[in-house]
């Protein structure tokens, strides 16, 4: 946009400028290349490709949009800035980080301690982390409660709650790789559930290089934590994105909202300070709030109180304190991994069997029920 | 027992079938041409259990036969050539370590072995020993520590000689309520077992944790004197000894005979060092009140404030891990410092409390350094913590400009 607005450098530099786009523009199609990057979350408008760079950025400056920097529609963008900002701190880690069981806990103190700024590249990383959890969760709930599953959006749905679980899924490949104890252990507990589960339980062992969380388990949580599932997390970005050009923001389908219309120079703005804003608070809690090492994780010695991590504990109450068979508990977790995506989509094309109304009432009463069993799991049987 | 009665045919039958080679249709047992080995010759025919157990024994294969220390014929097949020929049987208890020495003092026949040849005469200055030859045929003769026909090596761990076994060995008598209390002795095996010497051995697995053979002696067991006792404890608690042997209770405990050592710590019950010992130990023999008597109180508080002062640098420690802070060096200080404490513990069997003072005040210096500096660190952490307010104060003047920017229209062109 700032290439579209009006150009502030003198008139030889602004011409050497256009010359070298002119001369890129002759052998690349910037625009077509700029169209692919939007969406990644940059513009959701359509773009022309048939047209050069400037032209189709002035066309897009041009036309007014509805502001996806405000609540609640920033939950999306979210999704994709927290991405980005967990990508570039993570490169930054993968610099130093060793996935070995003798490195992993050294080289990570290492980081935070010996690295120059390291401190706050892996405070970022880890804060960005669990506000990009709590971000993707909040907005599947979002979407549920603003119907936003009916059709045309069904692939939106699909997609945010594909967010999640892929979210869920880095958080716990990630939170393994200090091999702290805590994190170990906590890890060490989820696998158990999740290893639990019929059918796709042992294909995950499977994946993960064993039931028992060994050097293995830390390599391969590693490359899927920095390869795999960020590629299948930025396949969900592009999908929801993609689905957005085609079919436009919520209010904008709704048409009436006036006051949600706005230029590209407020929605740039309102972009910066939201950027602004997020760093500022991720820097606030990175220093207030610093991720506490507990000594190299020990195979041979199970600390007290050990839990799975947060978005595995409403389950533990099955096993903890009613001493279900493990299996209950991991049936639980896949039933309610498939009827998540998968209900609000069929009560839309079934209105008569399940109204909107009454997919609400039942996701309130699911959601609650998941909050009590969450901190049941967090608090019973403490020693 | 019927097997003894019939012994001639079964032995004839035993050979005749060995000459068949026709071993699987022999009886079972009695008779079986196994039973006939180079080590018992025919003996085990009559005697499969005793033939049994010393074929266990290294003894076995190295020429030594139930002849050799019974006598008699062992290739007989009749009972009365058996058991002719100076047959002795059973042994008369006090004739046992002088047949035992006719090999075991023989040079020339141990040499290859590597085995002592003086154990006979060690026995004979042994408690043990003294009495047997004294006509007391209660005491503890060879085959009670080694066994009659099983006997092994000290390195097989089932012998009764090998370390974590010789308390139960010793103890089959001097653990023996009926027999310690019959000849008015200790119960030694019992107060052995509750010490940290046998918690060392037992629990811990320490095989070199003292048992009863390195205090007494092995062959020439015996009690030490009161004069031997610091030099039997110093052997290993050389330190000990050493500080000891140059404070006044040395030379004031020999002059009044009163043993050393075991005055405070017990013989055969020794509990693990106690540091609050320190503070009530004196009063047993000095009044509580005197200049005495307040000695190891005094040493117990000095003791006690270094090992504050380290436990709370430990904790700051701890927190620095947590963090984390570079604390390597620390945590080798801190290990400094505990080794001062360990020397003044040491030092205090000097019971001169100048002494003891040197050291835990070391260690105690120690731990506030650590103190003082992680406080400093830490200090300095939390500061840095208020340069958010600075930072803040940026990022909302910047997000003041955004917002003016953002309400004034845009230029055009």
């Amino acid at each position: 946009m700032s290439a579209g607005g009006p150009g502030r450098p003198r008139e030889a530099e602004k011409s050497r400028v256009d010359s070298a786009i002119d001369w890129l523009e002759q052998r690349l199609n910037l625009t077509e290349i700029f169209s692919f990057l939007t969406h990644f979350g940059i513009v959701y408008t359509p773009v022309d490709t048939r047209l050069p760079l400037r032209a189709a950025l002035r066309r897009i400056g041009a036309s007014p949009l509805v502001s996806y920097a405000r609540w609640p529609q920033v939950l999306g963008l979210l999704t994709a800035l927290l991405f980005g900002l967990e990508t570039v701190t993570g490169i930054l880690l993968a610099f130093y980080y060793h996935p070995t069981a003798d490195g992993a806990y050294d080289s990570t103190t290492a980081i935070v301690r010996d690295v120059p700024a390291g401190w706050f590249i892996h405070q970022m990383h880890h804060w960005g982390a669990l506000l990009l959890v709590g971000v993707v969760v909040a907005r599947v709930i979002r979407l549920f409660w603003d119907r936003l599953y009916h059709p045309p959006r069904e692939l939106l749905w699909l997609s945010a709650v594909w967010l999640m679980w892929v979210a869920l899924q880095l958080d716990f490949t990630g939170r393994l790789l200090p091999w702290d104890v805590h994190s170990y252990w906590s890890s060490m507990r989820g696998l158990e559930l999740i290893g639990s589960q019929p059918v796709i339980g042992p294909l995950i062992g499977f994946v993960l290089g064993g039931r028992v969380i060994t050097e293995n388990v830390l390599v391969r949580s590693y490359a899927l934590h920095i390869i795999v599932l960020p590629l299948f997390y930025l396949g969900g970005v592009w999908i929801t994105f993609a689905t957005m050009r085609r079919i436009g923001l919520s209010m904008q389908a709704e048409g009436g909202d006036e006051s949600s219309r706005t230029t590209w120079h407020r929605h740039t703005l309102n972009l910066l300070i939201l950027l602004v804003l997020l760093t500022a608070g991720l820097v606030t809690l990175a220093t207030l709030l610093p991720f506490r090492f507990h000594g190299p994780a020990d195979p041979y010695s199970t600390p007290a109180n050990t839990r799975p991590p947060w978005y595995l504990l409403s389950p533990f109450p099955l096993v903890q304190l009613l001493r279900a068979p493990e299996w209950v508990a991991g049936l639980v977790l896949l039933l309610s991994g498939l009827v998540v995506p998968i209900l609000p989509l069929w009560a839309a094309r079934h209105p008569r069997r399940l109204s909107d109304q009454g997919l609400r009432r039942l996701g309130i009463v699911l959601l609650s029920l998941w909050a009590v069993f969450t901190v049941l799991g967090a608090f019973a049987g403490r020693r | 027992m019927s097997a003894r009665a019939s012994t001639p045919v079964a032995a004839a039958l035993a050979l005749a079938l060995a000459l068949a080679a026709a071993p699987a249709a022999a009886q079972p047992s009695i008779g079986s041409p196994r039973t006939v080995t180079a080590a018992s010759g025919r003996c085990g025919v009559c005697h499969p259990a005793e033939r049994v157990a010393f074929e266990t024994s290294p003894h076995a294969r190295e020429d030594v036969h139930c002849v050799s220390c019974h006598g008699g014929d062992d290739r007989a097949i009749d009972e009365a050539t058996a058991h002719g020929h100076g047959f002795t049987g059973r042994m008369d208890r006090a004739s046992i370590p002088r047949m035992c020495a006719s090999c075991h003092s023989d040079e020339k026949r141990m040499r290859p072995y590597d085995l002592p040849v003086d154990q006979f005469s060690l026995y004979q200055t042994s408690r043990h020993g003294i009495l047997l030859a004294g006509g007391d045929k209660q005491v503890a003769v060879c085959s009670d520590c080694h066994g009659a026909h099983d006997i092994l090596p000290a390195s097989d761990p089932v012998s009764r000689i090998a370390v974590s076994n010789i308390p139960r060995t010793c103890g089959r008598c001097h653990g023996d309520t009926t027999l310690v209390r019959q000849r008015h002795i200790q119960n030694a095996y019992a107060q052995y077992m509750t010490s940290v010497h046998a918690h060392q051995l037992f629990d811990l697995g320490n095989l070199r944790a003292p048992t009863c053979v390195s205090c007494h002696g092995v062959h020439g067991a015996t009690p030490p004197e009161v004069d031997e006792i610091s030099k039997v404890c110093g052997r290993c608690h050389t330190a000990e000894r050493r500080y000891f042997l140059a404070g006044p209770h040395a030379q004031k405990m020999a002059a009044q005979d009163v043993p050393a050592c075991i005055a405070c710590h017990g013989n055969h019950a020794i509990e693990a060092s106690r540091v609050d010992r320190l503070g009530s130990g004196c009063a047993n023999c000095h009044e509580a009140g005197s200049r005495l008597g307040k000695m190891g109180p005094a040493m117990l508080a000095d003791y006690q404030g270094a090992m504050t002062e380290i436990e709370k640098a430990e904790k700051q420690i701890a927190r620095a891990d947590e963090v984390p802070i570079q604390t390597e060096d620390y945590h080798a200080r801190v290990e400094e410092a505990r080794t001062y404490l360990r020397e003044a513990m040491t030092a205090a069997h000097a019971v001169q409390p100048e002494l003891v003072a040197g050291f835990t005040l070391r260690a105690r210096s120690v731990g506030t350094e650590i103190q003082s500096e992680l406080q400093h660190k830490f200090f300095n952490l939390k500061t840095s913590k208020l340069f958010l307010i600075v930072f803040w104060f940026y990022v909302l003047v910047t997000v003041g400009i955004l917002l003016r920017t953002r309400n004034r229209p845009p230029r055009r062109e």
